[in-house]
């Protein structure tokens, strides 16, 4: 809302600077975004927060003025006199739909002098941001500025059947608008016609047809109410705005209809002469409500911790013009003025109070006690595991919820179902919700090669949004992807670091895995006493050229709900081994299918009490070995808990190994 | 007698020179100073010397004995002093090496900045007692609007201030949701806040993205006031921004706080003179408050009488480029190493 300082000053004498004007303001919750110098005056561009209809005119927001620096607010008044001849003798208005309309009134003002408005008016307003068309254009403008309540004045010889039908429209019926669109609407459209055609959208923009021009002589000035709701729609679906459908969206005072139409009617006589039709059509159905409400003293001074005596708080509602109805020793009634719809509660006029009597006001000093926190476990393990993480070097970065629907040339290994889609995007080629997150930091790593950062080791840590099958609410999971640049041994190596930070007691599962991302050895798929954890894998050549990636980076992503699940944070002491280890170091050869796994999984099958561990070394092919196997070496770690064990006791052992190893997966001993 | 105790004078003045350890000074103690030492042994036989020299040999001997141990103590600083281990025979191996080399670079990662904003809102806020709560990101518009107390025809519901899904499903636009799922889990008292996405289709620029992140607070129980919103968010704000920041809360809209404020803290850019940052009015915004709505209470089954509570929401993006004086929101979520290796 535009106001100009010189203007709020005809309805309330103050000596505010302009700085202590635009600080009273804000400290009553009209925040004033800026003032420009114009004119000797200055603009004011004050933000009027939804509820407050009634600050979108210069009246309204003199009230305040008036309400803080308790002075007198002045109203103009509307005495005029009239011609003998009844405005209901000129014209007639039918409303066919009063719940869309509940309010239409019309004036008539015969032979007007269509001109240019006085300087002091055309003035006003362009401070404001206004263009100057006609003297008459100008005063509704004026008008609205003024109150809040938008008028319309037709060229009335050119209303066909001289009267006004507010209706529907027809479906197909077309208009263009005084500012050259041409609009056709339907039935959810509220109309403003004459007997033939529709010469206005109600509430938001007249007909060119029959817009006041230099031909003008006789005027029907229309001032009413619409449905809020009834205009927002059309506004928005036709893409017409306008000051004055602003101010029907939320809300005008329905009692200031009438008032506003005669304080235009009076002006026109004043600027442009003319005569004024005896009487005002008033279509009325809007029913006069008054609300009244009780504000408990007490109960405000305990709400806000405050303490505020009832004759001050009495004071600023009257000065606000609530109406006292009643009052005892604790307590008031009010009624509530009918240009404060949002005020209908005790706890609205609690707010009113302190409003006005200062947000400063209030102590700062609490005790809001002490109140011990629960344990979060998601929170304690987002924790170590971002700090374990970013203690092996990867970076954290936070990505867009939101991707392309290009980008999706390799589907999420969590969901088959097409990505959950955005109805109203902003761009339409970024209108789905992210299935992988492995996508997003591909992007990342774009960017910084791009940026010369030719290797970067980053995660994130947050959700995908994966369709359910039926209606449900989707399941967001929470995932771990990350991104390394020393390969998939490195970055299984990460996982199991993070997997035995969280003490998790169940054995990493891998299995080979393929997909077009990855490359189709170095790859896998990762589970957890059956339960899938993730997957693994470089990315393929296919796919680093397609990124035009000048590295190899090996990217995993991980249920980390699971990882929460699988967590044990009530790790116990254990204690440290009295007895020394010992340890045989071997180098098996075998045929090429023989994973380490199954190595693994033959020696522990021989559950032999003893064996301590198995640490890998490496594995060699080349010239003593011959072509189609592989030499592996290992050493086998021997401790027992109450002795140390005897030389002969391993060998025995050792041999029990190989010889479970030969027979089961036809390795040899390297010699 | 005299000559005798000069010459052992310079004799422990020697033999101090020469010792190079406090092991070595230790030693020439004892030699002189011991029980059984030179002027120990001096001082014995002071009886048996005429009677007319007792008295003078005995004061010298004195004398003697204070200024040999005052010269050992200093003899035991200097070698403290010069802990230096050529005793122990280091022997260069002649290579020459250049201590100035840059040390080997350990690489480590970091948080991302908006994570580390949030981890320090939850630090302040767990010790004044706010559990951690979350919610979905996909909400219904009970959630996010009706239960919120938010009217059918509000201007927040329309098409280019929320995201909609499909099966009248949206992308959350406030973390305000998560007050209505703990409460309709929860009975009072409860302190808890909220960290998390939220999505609104704003034109990307500097200012505005179309994903970002917030911290809900509420806080419900008998005689939650105004004044204790107001206590806990200046204290928030003067952990995060320091002592030296002054806070004002003006009165605001929501519809789910009644009363409601916005508050400001003075800009730290032109300590609230006037700057581009704050538009020249020596204040920059940073979170919404106000006491819940008693309606937002009746959607939850609580006693609007008896029960009183605030709520809060903070834009962590924007506390963050406030603090650091970041002057682009899209740097967050671009991730150029240049930047996160900053925080």
């Amino acid at each position: 809302m535009k106001a100009s300082y010189n203007w709020l000053k005809d309805y309330c004498k103050h000596n505010l600077s302009l700085k202590e004007l635009l600080e009273g303001l804000t400290n009553v919750g009209l925040v004033v975004d800026n003032s420009s110098p114009i004119d000797n005056d200055f603009c004011l561009d004050i933000e009027v927060t939804s509820n407050r209809p009634d600050c979108l005119g210069m009246i309204g927001i003199a009230r305040e003025i008036a309400t803080f620096i308790r002075g007198e607010l002045i109203v103009p008044d509307v005495d005029y006199g009239t011609i003998s001849e009844s405005v209901n003798d000129i014209t007639s208005v039918i409303i066919e739909d009063e719940e869309l309309c509940p309010r239409y009134t019309a004036q008539i003002i015969k032979d007007v002098n269509i001109g240019q408005s006085p300087e002091w008016l055309q003035k006003r307003i362009s401070a404001i941001g206004l263009r100057p068309v006609n003297n008459i254009v100008d005063i509704t403008n004026y008008v609205l500025m003024e109150c809040g309540q938008p008028l319309h004045a037709f060229d009335f010889d050119k209303l066909e059947g001289k009267k006004i039908i507010v209706r529907r429209a027809v479906k197909g019926e077309t208009m263009v608008a005084i500012d050259g669109t041409k609009s056709t609407l339907s039935p959810d459209e509220l109309v403003i016609a004459d007997a033939k055609r529709p010469v206005a959208i109600a509430g938001i923009m007249g007909g060119k047809d029959t817009e006041v021009s230099e031909t003008t002589k006789n005027i029907l000035l229309e001032s009413a109410f619409f449905n809020p709701g009834t205009v927002r729609r059309s506004s928005r679906k036709l893409g017409i705005q306008s000051d004055s459908s602003f101010r029907f969206e939320r809300r005008v005072d329905p009692e200031c209809v009438g008032w506003a139409s005669r304080r235009a009617a009076k002006m026109i006589q004043d600027i442009a002469g003319g005569q004024i039709a005896e009487g005002i059509i008033d279509k009325n159905c809007l029913k006069k409500e008054k609300t009244n409400i009780t504000l408990r003293i007490p109960r405000l001074n305990s709400l806000l911790g405050i303490h505020i005596e009832k004759d001050i708080a009495k004071d600023i509602l009257e000065r606000l013009q609530f109406k006292m109805i009643s009052e005892t020793e604790t307590s008031l009634e009010v009624s509530v003025p009918s240009f404060r719809g949002d005020v209908y509660r005790e706890i609205d006029l609690i707010e009113e109070v302190i409003r006005i009597q200062g947000y400063d006001n209030i102590p700062t000093k609490g005790n809001i006690g002490i109140k011990p926190i629960q344990e979060n476990k998601f929170d304690l393990i987002v924790e170590k595991v971002k700090n374990i993480i970013s203690g092996l070097g990867f970076s954290e970065v936070v990505t867009d919820s939101i991707v392309g629907n290009s980008q999706n040339q390799y589907d999420s290994i969590w969901s088959d179902n097409s990505n959950i889609k955005i109805m109203n995007p902003i761009r339409q080629d970024e209108d789905l919700l992210r299935k992988t997150l492995i996508h997003n930091l591909l992007k990342v790593k774009k960017h910084n090669q791009n940026y010369g950062m030719e290797k970067i080791q980053i995660y994130e840590l947050s959700k995908v949004y994966l369709p359910s099958k039926n209606d449900n609410m989707p399941e967001e999971k929470e995932c771990l992807c990350i991104l390394g640049e020393d390969g998939f041994l490195s970055l299984k190596g990460t996982i199991e670091a993070i997997l035995s930070h969280l003490n998790v007691a169940h054995r990493l599962e891998i299995t080979p895995y393929r997909s077009d991302l990855f490359s189709p050895e170095k790859s896998a798929e990762l589970k957890l006493e059956g339960n899938i954890l993730g997957y693994i894998g470089e990315l393929s050549s296919d796919a680093i050229k397609y990124h035009d990636f000048r590295s190899t980076p090996c990217i995993t992503e991980l249920n980390f709900n699971l990882l929460v699940d699988m967590a044990n944070l009530e790790s116990s002491f254990q204690k440290i081994p009295l007895f020394p280890t010992m340890e045989r170091d071997l180098a098996i050869v075998s045929d090429e299918k023989v994973t380490w796994s199954d190595i693994n999984k033959c020696i522990e099958s021989l559950n032999i009490d003893y064996l301590d561990n198995i640490e890998f070394f490496d594995v060699y092919r080349g010239k003593q070995v011959e072509k189609g196997k592989k030499s592996i070496a290992f050493r086998l770690i021997f401790r027992a808990d109450d002795r140390t064990l005897k030389s002969e006791e391993v060998d025995a052992l050792q041999e029990k190994i190989l010889g479970n190893l030969k027979n089961t997966l036809g390795v040899r001993l390297r010699t | 007698m005299q000559e005798r105790l000069n010459e052992l004078q310079n004799q422990a003045k020697n033999d101090l020179a020469k010792a190079n350890s406090r092991d070595e000074v230790e030693l020439v103690k004892t030699k002189y100073l011991g029980r059984k030492g030179v002027i120990s042994e001096i001082i014995k036989s002071i009886p048996s010397l005429p009677s007319e020299q007792r008295a003078t040999i005995g004061k010298l001997a004195n004398k003697l004995k204070q200024e040999i141990s005052k010269e050992i103590e200093a003899a035991k600083k200097q070698c403290e002093a010069s802990l230096t281990l050529p005793s122990l025979g280091a022997k260069s191996t002649g290579k020459v090496f250049d201590v100035s080399l840059p040390g080997e670079r350990k690489s480590y990662g970091r948080k991302h900045p908006i994570a580390q904003t949030i981890d320090e809102i939850k630090g302040f806020f767990g010790k004044l007692g706010f559990d951690v709560e979350y919610g979905p990101e996909v909400e219904s518009e009970y959630y996010n609007f009706d239960a919120l107390n938010v009217p059918p025809d509000h201007p927040s519901r329309e098409d280019f201030d929320t995201f909609y899904l499909d099966n009248k499903l949206l992308l959350r636009s406030q973390t305000s949701t998560v007050q209505i799922r703990v409460m309709e889990k929860k009975k009072p008292p409860i302190r808890m806040i909220a960290p998390g996405k939220v999505f609104r289709p704003d034109t990307v620029d500097a200012r505005h993205a179309s994903m970002f992140h917030q911290v809900e607070g509420l806080m419900v129980d008998e005689g939650v006031s105004f004044s204790d919103l107001k206590f806990t968010l200046t204290t928030f704000c003067e952990a995060y921004f320091g002592q030296d920041i002054k806070m004002r809360f003006r009165p605001s809209f929501f519809p789910f706080t009644e009363p409601s404020a916005e508050a400001d803290i003075s800009c730290s850019i032109c300590k609230g003179e006037g700057c581009n940052v704050c538009s020249y009015s020596g204040w920059v915004e940073v979170l919404g408050a106000g006491m819940v709505d008693p309606n937002v209470f009746e959607a939850v089954n609580y006693d609007a009488d008896k029960y009183t509570g605030f709520a809060f929401g903070i834009g962590v993006e924007r506390l963050t480029m406030l603090r650091y004086g970041i002057d682009d929101i899209r740097l967050f979520f671009e991730n150029d190493m240049r930047f996160l290796s900053q925080f």
